[in-house]
């Protein structure tokens, strides 16, 4: 060996310390960018991750539909039983009209962007509480590319930021490390909407002079080119000049119920913005 | 061989546990980071060239698989995968109650560091996260991590690799 036994774990250490270092020197400047291997790695994970959760959504609807039949009188076993798959049976047709309804929403909205949508199912959502992403069922092969914003029927949720053949994960509005161009629809005050985790989004950089009120929607501008003009993003739910900046505070709830989302439309590129 | 080449889609499959069991228990999100459990088991029980590419591809799942900043899991876990080395040095490593104070030690400082880079590199501030999210994360590290230990002891996860504290040639 070239280097001494004794120095052989320091030289390790420090191989692999730079080596991270500079991988994470790397993902902080180019954070849009999805490498092969992690394309890879995505693609590899994301049926393991959509079985697991599957099934553990079977697994805690099963523990709450049935797990206080146990016990009971046989009779009232029967009967509870016929009685929760006659629920069940409700609850499947329930859902299947739910989702149709969701499904014609999607489409409803897909017309408005003709040949340039793509409808995709979430296959799993980031439960850490510090990365806010969620994970699609579309990748490169149906179209889809970093950047691409993220919609729903009820308005915009993100943008993706990697892709792998046949999955994306899309960063949600929400994240703190994202920041879109919206506007007041009421005023057209315009500012920059920054994620602000669970308590929503903050927007900044509004005028004192400028009037806002709680409830004002608030809407994409299309300036940034990410999202098209007039996506509902949130309402206004508190105005603060308390700071004495030049700016106010305001907060801003999302349109989008982030937790409750199954299907989204991802826009695609060339018909983006509207006219 | 075989070991060799399980190991990192045994890796895999741990991360992808990580991040899709704990949301449909555990409330707001926090996770239960089991693969820092089994970086700082790591630190305890394996040589730096062993262990520290274990950390690596650990954390470079974790960074694949969150949508987290690329390489900030992989740089924190190696890191921490040293300093538990170091520290295992120094002490007997094998007392449960040392081993969850360490752990939850580590769980806090990965989330410290966190909070460091958003503020140095990104600008923002997510200190509110460190009692929301991190301070939660470390007390479950605390009560797991020593069950961990000794699960992963049982198992013999790293049979082919060193066994005790002693000798640790990389």
């Amino acid at each position: 060996m070239l280097i001494p036994r004794k120095y052989q774990s320091i030289a390790a250490s420090a191989v692999l310390l730079v080596t991270s270092l500079a991988i994470l020197s790397y993902g902080a400047v180019r954070l849009s960018e999805t490498g092969f291997l992690r394309k890879v790695i995505l693609e590899t994970a994301a049926p393991v991750q959509d079985a697991i959760h599957l099934s553990l959504l079977g697994l805690e609807n099963l523990w709450k539909r049935y797990l206080f039949l146990v016990g009971l009188e046989d009779e009232n076993r029967r009967l509870l039983r016929q009685n929760a798959e006659l629920a069940q049976q409700i609850n499947r047709f329930r859902e299947e009209s739910l989702e149709a309804a969701r499904l014609r929403k999607i489409l409803d909205l897909k017309r408005d962007f003709p040949q340039g949508a793509v409808a995709a199912r979430v296959i799993d959502r980031n439960r850490s509480s510090l990365f806010k992403t969620l994970l699609i069922n579309k990748g490169t092969a149906n179209g889809l590319q970093t950047g691409l914003p993220v919609l729903s029927e009820q308005g915009g949720v993100g943008r993706i930021i990697e892709t792998s053949w046949h999955a994306s994960r899309v960063l949600l509005l929400i994240d703190e490390t994202s920041n879109i161009d919206g506007m007041i629809q009421r005023s057209r005050a315009q500012g920059i909407l920054q994620g602000a985790g669970r308590r929503g989004f903050n927007l900044k950089y509004i005028s004192r002079t400028e009037e806002v009120r709680t409830g004002d929607v608030v809407i994409s501008s299309g300036l940034s080119g990410v999202f098209p003009k007039g996506i509902v993003l949130g309402t206004v739910t508190a105005v603060s000049d308390s700071d004495g900046g030049l700016f106010r505070k305001i907060e801003v709830l999302p349109a989008v119920d982030f937790e409750k989302l199954e299907e989204v439309l991802a826009l695609q590129k060339e018909l983006r913005s509207k006219p | 061989m075989i070991h060799g080449l399980l190991l990192p889609v045994g890796l895999l499959l741990l991360v992808v546990l990580q991040i899709t069991l704990p949301g449909l228990f555990l409330p707001g999100g926090i996770g239960i980071p089991f693969s820092l459990i089994v970086v700082i088991y790591a630190g305890f029980h394996l040589g730096v060239l062993r262990g520290g590419l274990l950390s690596f591809l650990l954390g470079f799942f974790l960074d694949c698989l969150t949508g987290a900043i690329f390489g900030l899991h992989t740089f924190f876990y190696v890191l921490i995968f040293l300093l538990a080395r170091t520290f295992s040095e120094r002490v007997y490593g094998e007392k449960p109650a040392l081993i969850a104070l360490y752990s939850g030690f580590c769980a806090l400082l990965e989330g410290l560091l966190i909070v460091v880079l958003y503020r140095l590199v990104f600008g923002i501030d997510i200190l509110y996260e460190i009692p929301r999210t991190f301070v939660p994360q470390s007390l479950l590290v605390v009560l797991l991590s020593p069950f961990c230990f000794a699960l992963l002891d049982r198992l013999g996860v790293f049979q082919h690799a060193e066994n005790s504290k002693p000798a640790r040639p990389i």
